[in-house]
């Protein structure tokens, strides 16, 4: 009972169980003190009760309130955020789309790539006159020192002779040297099966 | 009682009225901090987009520094690239065959050469197998100085080997930049005796005799392309000599000194031979 007066000063106690509930209603928050509401009503002068409760509240939130003014430097923006989020979305997705593209024409130059975890993997695109014939890849690690970590290149082509020669001084070099032999293969490939074709389908056969 | 009713919702707007002000604040507050996260004003959907947004620059900058690795790599530097696709009718070609047109413009620039180029490609699917060909081809380059590459360039549209174009180019432009460096490197060595009247980006070089002034040595280089697409260098040698010397020519020297200058570079390749040549008409005597 004395604790019960001490916690809230100046106030009229009605009676010991009803200063117990307010000091439960003190100590915990504002949420679990609605889930009791219904039973402090039951009681006599529960409107004074959520009169106190409303007070505490709005102690707290005025607490609060000072906090966050202080906290905040300069004064909220007046834009609408969700509008500038969508405009810049699209703004990103079509240079994203851009470059993405971009990356695939390299295919068109003879010598394309994808960033791996370990290194890269390169393309090697072949043709003969206008014929785009067959891609050949090289996975590099990029460590030191660098590394071919796996390729499908053919066998008779003298990968390793190449990468002895060029591949860890001049990375560019070794590329446009194996480009070279690749794409020669690849051309006399062509025109054999060409040539094949057309005995094939010449008349004498 | 009517006075603690009134109190009560006096109360309850009050609290409310701050609660409000709370929410905000403290939006504001996270904003202030830099920190964009979910606003608890905007909906779950929003919040969402914000990740998404973030997301989607980290990938954005992942492919640029692809585009940048690629681009260092290849030493071509593709700046813009568009893809129009039309669709052959194939009702009116063999069954089972879809044949697809595509037209695609492409644009960069391989160190100081830029290129422009569209062509079309003609990818023809049976139900043995995909082929792919290029059955147009056309070619814009810059700078227009280097005469060599226009001849080139029709070439390759001609016969609409765009892989030829680009291997072709990347020796080329690598032709260029080593005789850039080669000239700059004599011109720094012997000041007095190199000259090179259009800068170092010229194809010719000129040694002057600082002993016997009127004789001169124009080194003319030149980067050829093939027929087929091959890059080699060729190098010639002019001279100018004053009559006189000429006449005292007895075993001349002069008249044979383009071809002698020839073997010289297959002998002793291109820098020796231009040092030897330089040596010999500046006043080192070593």
């Amino acid at each position: 009972m004395e604790s019960a007066n001490t916690l809230c000063p100046g106030r009229k106690c009605k009676g010991g169980v009803l200063a117990h509930l307010e000091r439960l209603e003190a100590q915990t928050n504002i949420s679990n003190r609605k889930s009791e509401e219904p039973t402090v009503r039951k009681k006599e002068s529960s409107l004074r009760t959520k009169i106190r409760e409303l007070q505490q509240q709005r102690d707290k939130l005025r607490a609060e309130v000072k906090q966050w003014r202080a906290r905040v430097k300069e004064p909220p923006a007046k834009e609408d955020p969700s509008r500038t989020v969508i405009s810049e979305q699209e703004v990103l997705e079509r240079e994203w789309r851009n470059v993405e593209a971009i990356l695939e024409a390299y295919r068109f130059t003879g010598l394309s790539g994808k960033l791996t975890s370990r290194g890269v993997c390169m393309c090697i695109s072949t043709a003969f006159e206008g014929n785009l014939l067959d891609s050949y890849f090289v996975d590099l690690v990029i460590e030191k020192p660098l590394r071919i970590h796996h390729h499908s290149v053919p066998v008779f082509i003298p990968l390793e002779k190449i990468a002895a020669a060029h591949l860890q001084t001049d990375v560019q070099r070794f590329l446009f040297s194996l480009w070279e032999y690749l794409n020669a293969y690849s051309g006399r490939k062509y025109q054999a099966d060409q040539l094949e074709n057309w005995t094939a389908d010449s008349p004498s056969h | 009682m009517d006075s603690e009713t009134r109190e009560l919702r006096a109360l309850e707007a009050e609290v409310a009225a701050l609660q409000r002000e709370c929410r905000m604040l403290q939006n504001a507050g996270e904003k202030a901090s830099g920190a964009w996260k979910s606003f608890q004003n905007i909906s779950q959907s929003d919040s969402e987009e914000w990740e998404s947004l973030k997301d989607l620059r980290s990938r954005l900058e992942h492919l640029r520094s692809e585009h940048s690795f690629l681009s260092k790599l290849t030493g071509f530097n593709i700046r813009n690239y568009s893809k129009m696709e039309d669709i052959v009718n194939t009702e009116e070609t063999e069954k089972d065959t879809k044949k697809v047109l595509q037209k695609h413009r492409l644009s960069g620039n391989c160190n100081m050469v830029t290129f422009q180029l569209e062509f079309e490609v003609l990818e023809t699917e049976t139900k043995e197998k995909k082929s792919s060909i290029i059955t147009d081809l056309s070619i814009i380059m810059e700078p227009t100085e280097y005469s060599e590459l226009s001849e080139f360039a029709s070439r390759a549209e001609e016969k609409r080997d765009l892989l030829m174009f680009f291997r072709s180019l990347h020796f080329f432009v690598e032709w260029c930049e080593y005789r850039e460096n080669t000239f700059k490197h004599f011109k720094e060595k012997y000041p007095d005796t190199v000259y090179l009247l259009e800068g170092t980006c010229s194809h010719c070089m000129e040694i002057r005799s600082t002993r016997q002034p009127g004789f001169e040595l124009v080194i003319v280089w030149k980067i050829q392309i093939d027929e087929e697409g091959m890059v080699f260098p060729k190098l010639d040698l002019l001279t100018k000599v004053p009559e006189r010397a000429l006449g005292l020519d007895k075993n001349r020297v002069i008249e044979t000194a383009p071809l002698s200058f020839r073997s010289l570079l297959g002998v002793l390749g291109i820098e020796a031979a231009l040092d030897s040549l330089i040596r010999l008409f500046s006043g080192d005597n070593n």
